[in-house]
């Protein structure tokens, strides 16, 4: 069964504050990027490291930095403890496979230690899709 | 009692087209020198496993050196190389390693490089066949689009982290933590590079319709790529080898860009068969 997208916040927003690899460098970590996983959308808004607030039910004009998009298929990909190649990684993914980056992604490449991170806390956590 | 590794370093300076380069280079064992390139940004740390492991040092005198501008190796000494943008060629990356392996008097050694390492491999075999007893490129194809980017060093951005957390996903998931944040720390040292470097890997090299001149009977060429390898993934090697008269491949499981460094015993198992192939291809190649 799919967890529903609120729980899904809660549990990524918990895996994110609590990671010590994100806290050992959390300081200027303030981003926002939306996550499009097709019957899914969250923009995660990131604050000097920690999760200040994650918008499960985003609105057409709601506001973010960067977005990554792709099939619900590829991100339970993202979300298994040992990703297929490919399926492990936003760059590969976006090389070989549907993802697609798209906005400013200078704010990306501005937090890709911690983004890059957050990503594989999916592994973890899973995806609503 | 200190605990001191049998591998050690040493400097020499060579000219290469003109540019003076003082190289630093580690080297450890005896026997058929093996000459290793290290990836595109990065220096001869990824090395690190290959050079203490006496299964191969036994018979191997192995030669891991940094390239000019990288690690220990200093941009060119008799250059203001700070008012020219860097920007890597097949001929001179192949001119310094042909430079190098004169300076130290390496009788027809194996040269083995990953990515740009690995791309540079195959260059040496098609222009250089007799300087060199086989060559293994890892990681490596006949092209790699993609790669020169100008977010490698955009001075809005850490680069530092870019370049090594950009990398981050060409390792294989499985490679052991610790291995993978040390190929990351080394990653964070060659940024200013990266970008020059990949000039050589995304555009200058292009091998395209030229595999068929490699004479693999002077200089047998061993391919070896990771399945999580997506720049050059394992069909793309596959597909080089492939037109390469005579050419191997082997598809190396569950790893991923930088094998030597972010997982070293499990590369070293395809690398201990490569090695055993060329062997044979040697001894049965030599002259009576």
């Amino acid at each position: 069964m799919v967890m529903s997208v609120r729980d899904w916040a809660v549990r990524f927003s918990e895996a994110s504050d609590r990671d010590q690899t994100i806290g050992a460098m959390a300081k200027y970590f303030t981003c926002t990027y939306l996550w499009d996983m097709g019957t899914a959308k969250v923009i995660v808004e990131m604050v000097d490291g920690k999760v200040y607030r994650i918008n499960v039910d985003p609105a057409p004009m709601d506001a973010y930095d960067f977005a990554l998009r792709a099939s619900p298929q590829t991100w339970r990909e993202f979300a298994r403890p040992i990703p297929a190649p490919m399926f492990h990684g936003i760059w590969s993914a976006s090389f070989r496979r549907d993802l697609k980056i798209e906005g400013n992604t200078l704010a990306l490449m501005q937090n890709l230690r911690n983004f890059t991170v957050q990503f594989e806390l999916l592994r973890k956590v899973g995806v609503p899709v | 009692m200190a605990k001191h590794s049998p591998v050690v370093g040493r400097y020499v300076t060579i000219d290469v087209d003109g540019y003076e380069y003082k190289v630093f280079y580690l080297r450890n064992g005896t026997g058929v020198p093996l000459v290793c390139q290290h990836t595109a940004g990065c220096h001869n740390h990824q090395w690190r496993g290959l050079l203490e492991d006496p299964e191969i040092t036994a018979n191997y005198d192995v030669i891991a050196y940094d390239l000019a501008r990288h690690g220990k190796s200093d941009p060119p000494t008799n250059r203001e190389w700070w008012k020219e943008e860097y920007l890597l060629t097949a001929e001179h990356f192949m001119n310094f390693i042909t430079t190098f392996c004169d300076a130290l008097e390496l009788d027809r050694p194996i040269f083995m490089g990953s990515s740009f390492g690995g791309n540079v491999a195959l260059q040496l075999a098609l222009h250089h066949p007799d300087k060199f007893r086989a060559v293994i490129p890892v990681e490596a194809a006949e092209h790699a689009p993609g790669f020169f980017l100008d977010l490698w060093r955009h001075p809005h951005a850490n680069a530092a982290q870019v370049c090594a957390s950009g990398v981050w996903d060409l390792m294989a998931p499985q490679s052991p933590e610790m291995d993978r944040w040390q190929t990351w720390h080394y990653y964070t040292q060659g940024a200013e590079v990266f970008k020059g470097d990949l000039h050589f890997y995304s555009v200058d090299h292009d091998m395209r319709g030229q595999l068929g001149n490699i004479d693999t009977r002077r200089c047998p060429v061993i391919m070896m790529t990771g399945t999580y390898d997506y720049l050059t993934p394992p069909d793309a090697t596959e597909n080089t080898a492939r037109q390469i008269p005579g050419g191997i491949y082997i598809e190396m499981e569950d790893i991923g860009h930088f094998p030597m460094s972010e997982n070293y015993p499990l590369f070293a198992v395809y690398l201990k068969e490569a090695l055993h192939i060329i062997e044979n291809k040697t001894a049965s190649s030599a002259p009576a």
